[in-house]
């Protein structure tokens, strides 16, 4: 076994931000709360926009993604555990609840090619642009 | 000069955003740790089942199974994993990134009326749920009471 040295610093921090968001979040929002998965948005060589988010153990049929006026959201909720009872928690460190986030894509973007897919606890959407939105090269004409 | 009421949540709010700056830094400086300790802390809840297992759930999404590691050594279990950014993609085509990459590892103390030799694990939908179940002593026992 490796031995780690301690760090106070690291333990704090790991702890703090955590607990304190929770104490504001339970503050705030009362009985209903939400949370914020973590996103990745780029854009490949082919000018599609790739949006990754970090849904693990959300169902399928619990996420909802939809597309109108250019905005693109995801919706769902993680069911809480249904083995046990909130007595039996040793450690509730993980987020329950719903999440939404909403994303303003370009004008370009094809919606009708949107595609989304789920592996390992990660959502994938794959967002298109349609051809005139792909850099052209512009020649210089010579007199 | 307007007077303004007092807003209580404004004022909350604020101390928050202070209070993250804060743990931020702090948290930033931890990161640069060379240590060989994980940079990323990977959320675990930890719950007891009426057949008498602990089990510990670590969101772990977007790892591949190969790259994450589970110990039981003397008592104590040790996850780690390694995030691998995307292959192909280089740091100027990212609009946002909001996602933790590189190595993570948490280890856990187990008390001694887990069997260590029975621990199962399984990933699936980005969650490692390890199933750790107790000793058979260890479950609750009647006893009965002699009465002379």
């Amino acid at each position: 076994m490796t031995l780690v040295r301690w760090n106070p610093a690291r333990e704090l921090a790991s702890m703090e931000i955590d607990r304190l968001n929770q104490m504001f979040s339970d503050f705030y929002g009362g009985v209903s709360r939400s949370w914020v998965p973590a996103v990745d948005v780029y854009e490949t060589d082919t000018h599609e926009f790739v949006l990754k988010a970090e849904l693990p153990e959300v169902k399928r049929e619990d996420i909802d993604i939809t597309f109108d006026n250019g905005v693109l959201t995801l919706k769902g909720e993680r069911k809480a555990e249904v083995e046990t009872s909130r007595d039996n928690y040793h450690r509730v460190e993980r987020h329950h609840g719903s999440f939404t986030r909403s994303f303003t894509l370009p004008a370009t973007v094809d919606a009708a090619r949107i595609q989304a897919s789920y592996k390992d606890g990660v959502l994938t959407i794959r967002v298109p642009q349609r051809e005139e939105a792909k850099p052209k090269q512009i020649e210089i004409e010579a007199d | 000069m307007m007077t303004q009421q007092w807003d209580v949540m404004r004022e909350l709010a604020t101390m928050q955003d202070r209070m993250n700056r804060i743990w931020g830094n702090v948290y930033d400086r931890g990161r640069e740790d060379v240590s060989g300790a994980g940079a990323w802390l990977p959320a675990v809840d930890i719950y007891e089942t009426g057949d008498k297992e602990i089990v510990l759930k670590a969101e772990l999404p977007g790892l591949k199974r190969e790259d994450i590691d589970l110990t039981v050594e003397n008592n104590t279990l040790t996850i780690r994993g390694v995030r691998r950014r995307e292959d192909g993609v280089a740091d100027g085509q990212y609009h946002r990134s909001e996602r933790v990459y590189g190595a993570c590892s948490r280890s856990f103390t187990l008390p001694n009326t887990v069997d260590p030799s029975r621990v199962k694990a399984e990933y699936r939908d980005g969650v490692l749920a390890v199933r750790l179940p107790l000793r058979e002593e260890a479950k609750p026992r009647q006893i009965a009471v002699d009465v002379d």
